[in-house]
């Protein structure tokens, strides 16, 4: 299948400090997949690149063939790539439903003298999009917390309506930043079936960040491996768990020495 | 815990009343000043208790605990403010000459007694009691009536309680008024002078207002609309024939400070914009209309053909020019943030200010723009306190109606995320740079708008008029009403720019006043009083469920 995403020879660096260095990735239409490593290895750093707020020094970034590097932010979104945080950045004292509304914001065409007026188009988009709102509320499984502050919410509502507020630009591509940190087992057995329904119903092309390994090994087509910003192992599940160089990253150079003589 | 939330809420009401104490209310309402206070204490206790309650359900001793404690704080506080002055009146001290209102006559009708036994220093003892009596009386009715009505399973919860809700607002203010005349004894003194006329209609203000904007924030959404347009537009029309010369020139530029206070409402209260040189767009909206109309005018006077322009043509001609002038001071500081984008507003404010004072052939300097002309409508000259306000009057309602439908749309909402993070509201496809300039613009040209009124207004316009003082008040007053909520902003500039026109004798006392009432606000109130408030908008949510999740997490 066609690749949704193609970086090349990805580089960032701030002063002397590579955080990104080389780093030649793609990301297939319609697959879940995973960038792991330890931390500090430029995951979201990469992340960063690829939605507008950094602008890498070197290579190129194409999303459906395009060009996307450099581009401002809301550009990028505009395109079609939509994201969640590592730590979660809602808009704490907007309610949920307007969390959401602000994501549709690309969607919604009505420009300011129209809402002064009060035209009939004005009117008809806000209805739809508060109809749209509240039933994207309900897929994320927050029906009836609309009017709640989003900084109200429990932590794993407040990640659900993280991802909700990045659907409802109907994005192509969909980078979630550690979207099970902080969650238990079963929070993230439900996410993680969340995450698969996404891809299955919506068309959605999945690229997480993730240090969960369950998440990570149950859900991910492909995973590729970053240390130091650089790529070091790239492959489906089995072949990442069995790579040396993965285990010696996470783990040091004994542990993978001493997986190599279990081996043997 | 409720007796200390309850001391605390009693001291900002003990606060309230000793402005209302400074601006001379007691001698304006007369005998029943004591009744009007007790009902004030009554609406404070309602709206404070009520709010508690919805946090956290508080059984009848505590409500009864809490009402007291913040009836006897006030009473007792106003109590000791009232026996110093009584004092200090008693051994022949004028206070009056730092506090104009506080005169021997306000002591004794507060105390119930004659002002010749305040001057010979008599005990106020007796009148003392009664007030902290009345206060306390006061604060229980309205705590109390908390249980009563919105508690769960109050009455105001039932389907014909929500309809009672909608009646009394309308009707509290009549009713208010009803007690009000009662204990006067007497039914109708008040068309008969001028003075008294300036009563009736202050006192039927004061009650409107207040009642109207703390009742309001409890009503569902769709009555909301309707009943704020019937109190707007009834006020609208009563408010300047009621009121006297005086008191229209001061809440003619009551309502100018609140045309500006929206319009900053969406820099700072919305778009979370930090600007502190907002006045430089209150002075572009002044000299636009002054310049363009003004006889003398200093570069027009040399055209032969162009006599100036009527108010109806400058005003629009102002809001566009500080439209520009918005987007333009807007454009160098869009990387800005926070601090930054603060001080270099301070700037821009000051630097128009030196402008106008230093570009002497276009604006005539320190001499200003003199004998600017009044607006005239159907052949009536509105040069008048009264036509003046309902000039601003018009204005007001015109700018909160934009204002409220720009909030509640796509716009809006890109405001407030941009309030509260940038950087994911660009994530969300929202362009920084046209919401931002969009905000700078309509603010500025709202100043504007206030800026033209006031000149036409002022008739002669000088740089000082100009200062950094506008920006501070206009900031304040946000502030002080609550940020991003548009009753706030008239509540705000009620109560701070309406002080210095009555204390005009004491007026460098201002400055102290503002700075304790900030830093009292931001310990006791930091959201302002009636902070704005985010609109329920799901619609399966029911009124009657309540927050499925702990609100005070």
């Amino acid at each position: 299948m066609a690749a949704i995403l193609r970086a090349e020879n990805v580089t960032k660096r701030f002063g002397g400090l590579v955080a990104v260095s080389d780093f030649t990735f793609e990301v297939k239409k319609e697959s879940i997949s995973s960038i792991i490593g330890p931390n500090g290895a430029g995951k979201t750093t990469f992340f960063n690149c690829i939605t507008g707020f950094y602008e890498p020094e070197e290579g190129v970034i194409r999303f459906n063939g395009q060009e996307i590097q450099g581009m401002r932010t809301d550009e990028i979104t505009h395109k079609g790539i939509a994201r969640t945080y590592q730590n979660i950045r809602l808009f704490a004292n907007m309610t949920a439903l307007e969390n959401i509304l602000v994501g549709m914001h690309p969607r919604l065409k009505s420009i300011w003298f129209e809402s002064i007026l009060g035209t009939k188009r004005f009117r008809e988009e806000e209805r739809m999009a508060l109809d749209k709102a509240t039933e994207l509320l309900k897929f994320v499984g927050l029906q009836g917390l609309g009017d709640q502050a989003a900084r109200n919410l429990p932590y794993g509502a407040q990640r659900r309506l993280e991802i909700g507020r990045a659907l409802a630009s109907e994005p192509q591509l969909l980078l979630l930043d550690e979207p099970t940190a902080g969650m238990n087992t079963q929070e993230t057995a439900e996410l993680t079936d969340f995450i698969r329904l996404l891809r299955d119903e919506l068309g959605i092309t999945i690229l997480l960040i993730e240090h969960d390994m369950r998440v990570v090994m149950g859900t991910c087509e492909m995973i590729t491996v970053l240390d130091y910003g650089s790529k070091i192992a790239e492959g489906v599940a089995e072949e990442i768990q069995k790579n040396p160089e993965v285990i010696e990253a996470y783990l040091g150079r004994g542990a993978a020495s001493g997986l190599e003589l279990n081996a043997q | 815990m409720n007796i200390k939330r309850g001391f605390q809420q009693g001291l900002v009401i003990l606060a309230v009343f000793f402005y209302l104490d400074l601006i001379g209310l007691p001698t304006f309402v007369g005998e029943s000043a004591l009744v009007f206070f007790a009902a004030i204490v009554g609406v404070f206790a309602l709206s404070f208790v009520r709010r508690e309650h919805r946090k956290e359900p508080k059984s009848f001793v505590q409500v009864l605990v809490y009402s007291l404690t913040i009836g006897l704080v006030s009473g007792l506080g106003f109590a000791l403010v009232t026996f110093i002055f009584a004092r200090l009146q008693g051994q022949g001290i004028r206070v009056n000459e730092v506090f104009a209102e506080i005169k021997p006559e306000s002591t004794a009708i507060l105390t119930g007694m004659s002002v010749a036994d305040i001057r010979s220093g008599a005990s106020v003892l007796q009148g003392l009691i009664k007030m902290v009596l009345y206060f306390a009386g006061g604060g229980l009715v309205g705590g109390l009536s908390v249980l009563l009505f919105s508690g769960r399973g109050g009455v105001l919860q039932s389907e014909t309680g929500a309809k009672m809700k909608t009646w009394t607002t309308v009707g509290l203010p009549f009713l208010f008024y009803a007690i009000f005349v009662l204990n006067r004894q007497v039914a109708l003194p008040f068309f008969s002078t001028e003075g008294a006329r300036g009563n009736f209609g202050l006192t039927i203000i004061f009650l409107f207002i207040g009642s109207a904007l703390f009742s309001l924030r409890a009503m569902k959404p769709g009555r909301q609309k309707l009943i704020v347009v019937l109190l707007v537009v009834l006020l609208v029309i009563l408010l300047p024939q009621l009121a006297n010369t005086l008191q229209n020139a001061v809440l003619g530029i009551v309502m100018i400070f609140i045309v500006m206070g929206i319009g900053l409402n969406i820099v700072v209260g919305y778009a979370g914009l930090l600007d502190l040189g907002y006045v430089a767009f209150f002075a572009v909206g002044a000299y636009a209309y002054g310049l363009l109309s003004s006889p003398s005018s200093y570069f027009l006077v040399n055209v032969p053909w162009f006599g100036g322009v009527s108010f109806w043509v400058g005003l629009p001609i102002a809001f566009l020019i500080g439209a520009f002038t918005g987007v333009l001071l807007g454009t160098p500081v869009l990387k800005l943030r926070g601090d930054y984008l603060a001080i270099v507003t301070l700037g821009f404010g000051e630097i128009i200010r030196l402008l106008v004072l230093n570009l002497r052939d276009y604006t005539g300097g320190p001499g200003g723009v003199l004998k600017i002309p009044s607006p005239e409508l159907f052949g009536y000259n509105l040069g008048n306190p009264q036509g003046i306000l309902y000039l601003a009057m018009a204005l007001g309602v015109l700018v909160t109606i934009v204002t409220l439908r720009l909030h509640d749309s796509r716009l809006g909402r890109a405001w407030v995320a941009l309030r509260e993070d940038e950087d994911v509201a660009e994530a969300m496809g929202i362009n920084l740079v046209s919401i931002k300039l969009l905000a700078f613009g309509s603010g500025a040209a709202f100043a504007a708008l206030g800026g033209a009124l006031y000149a036409a207004r002022q008739v002669n316009i000088f740089p000082d008029n100009f200062a950094l003082d506008v920006s501070i008040n206009v900031l304040s007053l946000i502030i002080i009403g609550g940020i991003g909520s548009i009753e706030g902003v008239v509540l705000g500039a009620i109560a701070l720019i309406g002080l210095p026109e009555i204390l005009r004798s004491v007026s460098e006392f201002r400055i102290i006043a503002f700075g304790a009432l900030l830093v009292m606000m931001m310990i006791i109130q930091p959201e302002g009083f009636l902070p704005s408030q985010r609109r329920a908008r799901e619609l399966h949510a029911g009124e009657a469920n309540n927050p499925v999740v702990d609100t005070e997490a």
